[in-house]
């Protein structure tokens, strides 16, 4: 077991786990879950479990591409179809 | 970002919707728990003299800079008059439930000031002062409310955690004990999670010390505990697959959970309805979100979910207007 990371280090480190993210973005949990599934979030997995963590930076700027999308009024396919030619 | 301590973390959570002007039953459980968050943060801090397990804390430690106003309210409870206590940490742990209601609005004030002061907590007019017969009796109540984004990022973080696999932070660990004693899990988890949660808890009960220690206290009231939970049963009791439908035809027995609102006129188009809701939402102070519209649209009121349901009050006269009721957080997508 080990203690919950701050701001500062999660701010500082390359790699976070879904909880920080939602911690980092203030996305809803379900909603990060649906983008991972969908293949429009990157990360990677580690461990025995596989746990799924995420390079910070892209995810980050992923996630404001992604709302910044949305609110321009473009649906899920459409989003992943422009996401994956870019 | 301005990041909190790991009580006033909880503090935010179990507070948020609670009535601010009086102490209810259910406050004094999140009351409660919150002092045990204060008593576990000081652990965790280091704040205890350790020998084994015994803990040690001296009067003069509260002398020390930067303690926590939440904190040094807490130990004062704890100390009393003497000069030093030591206990286990169960067994300081346990005391909280003995602690009377003078001590439990200290405390509460010991968070609430900080909070306050700091932006992420407010006290504005309770919901339940938009249900016709409170407007029309004028009664005024006030409740608190935690600042939205942040509420979300705790109650989300807090989630993803929990129901993805990984390692479990101490916090997090502590966090499930607390909403647990608090019987707060089902406003963040919905039934199915709640089994994954269990399960989660019962495999960290075996690998962790800590967890071993403190999954076996229980620190509620038992009057408090079981009024709390008659509510609770009361709504499973009646909970049909299209909501919770106790509340809808027993408003009397738990108001906070159904808020009647009337509207203008008789046979209102659903938009118009919903247009008469927002307006009394907005008169009273609340912030809304529309997150789904129709019939029986859903609204996110001051960081809790609420079906606004078209129905009729039955009195000498029948009104028409729209029951709000609580709508299980987890459920949303």
């Amino acid at each position: 077991m080990s203690r919950q990371r701050s701001m500062e280090k999660i701010l500082a480190s390359e790699y976070v786990s879904i909880g920080e993210l939602v911690r980092l973005t203030g996305c809803r949990y379900s909603t990060l879950k649906f983008y991972t599934e969908e293949g429009i979030l990157p990360f990677e997995q580690e461990g025995e479990n596989l746990t799924r963590r995420f390079p910070r930076e892209e995810a980050v700027a992923r996630l404001e591409e992604i709302q910044s999308l949305k609110q321009q009024g473009v649906c899920i396919p459409d989003i992943k179809q422009k996401l994956a030619g870019s | 970002m301005e990041t909190f301590t790991f009580a006033q973390n909880f503090a935010l959570i179990a507070l948020n919707a609670q009535d601010s002007l009086h102490m209810p039953t259910v406050k004094k459980i999140a009351v409660r728990c919150m002092a045990a968050a204060a008593i576990l943060e000081c652990y965790m801090d280091h704040g205890f003299v350790m020998q084994g397990e015994q803990l040690t804390f001296d009067r003069t430690h509260l002398n020390r800079s930067g303690l926590p106003q939440h904190q040094r309210a807490v130990l004062e409870c704890i100390l009393g008059k003497k000069a030093s206590v030591q206990n286990t940490l169960p067994h300081f742990l346990e005391q909280v439930a003995h602690f009377s209601s003078r001590k439990l609005k200290t405390i509460e004030r010991s968070f609430t000031d900080y909070l306050k002061a700091h932006d992420v907590l407010e006290e504005i007019p309770n919901l339940l002062g938009c249900d016709m017969n409170y407007v029309t009796a004028e009664v005024s109540m006030r409740e608190y409310r935690s600042d939205e984004s942040l509420y979300a990022r705790l109650t989300e973080g807090l989630r993803a955690e929990i129901l993805e696999d990984g390692a479990v932070t101490d916090e997090m660990l502590l966090m499930l004990w607390l909403l647990r004693e608090s019987s707060c899990l089902f406003d963040l988890f919905s039934e199915e999670e709640v089994h994954q949660v269990a399960s989660r808890m019962n495999e960290i009960y075996y690998e962790n010390a800590l967890a071993k220690q403190l999954f076996v206290v229980e620190i509620h009231n038992s009057w408090e505990f079981f009024a709390k939970n008659f509510l609770k049963a009361k709504k499973q009791t009646f909970t049909t697959p299209v909501g919770i439908g106790v509340n809808f035809s027993f408003p009397f027995l738990e108001r906070s959970q159904s808020i009647f609102i009337d509207v203008e006129a008789w046979f209102e188009g659903k938009e118009n309805r919903l247009h008469d809701v927002t307006a009394r939402l907005e008169k009273y102070g609340h912030h809304y979100t529309i997150l789904r519209e129709g019939t029986v649209p859903l609204i996110k009121i001051d960081n809790i979910l609420y079906e606004a349901v078209p129905t009729i009050f039955q009195s000498k006269v029948p009104v028409q207007g729209m029951r709000l009721r609580r709508y299980p957080q987890a459920i949303l997508k």
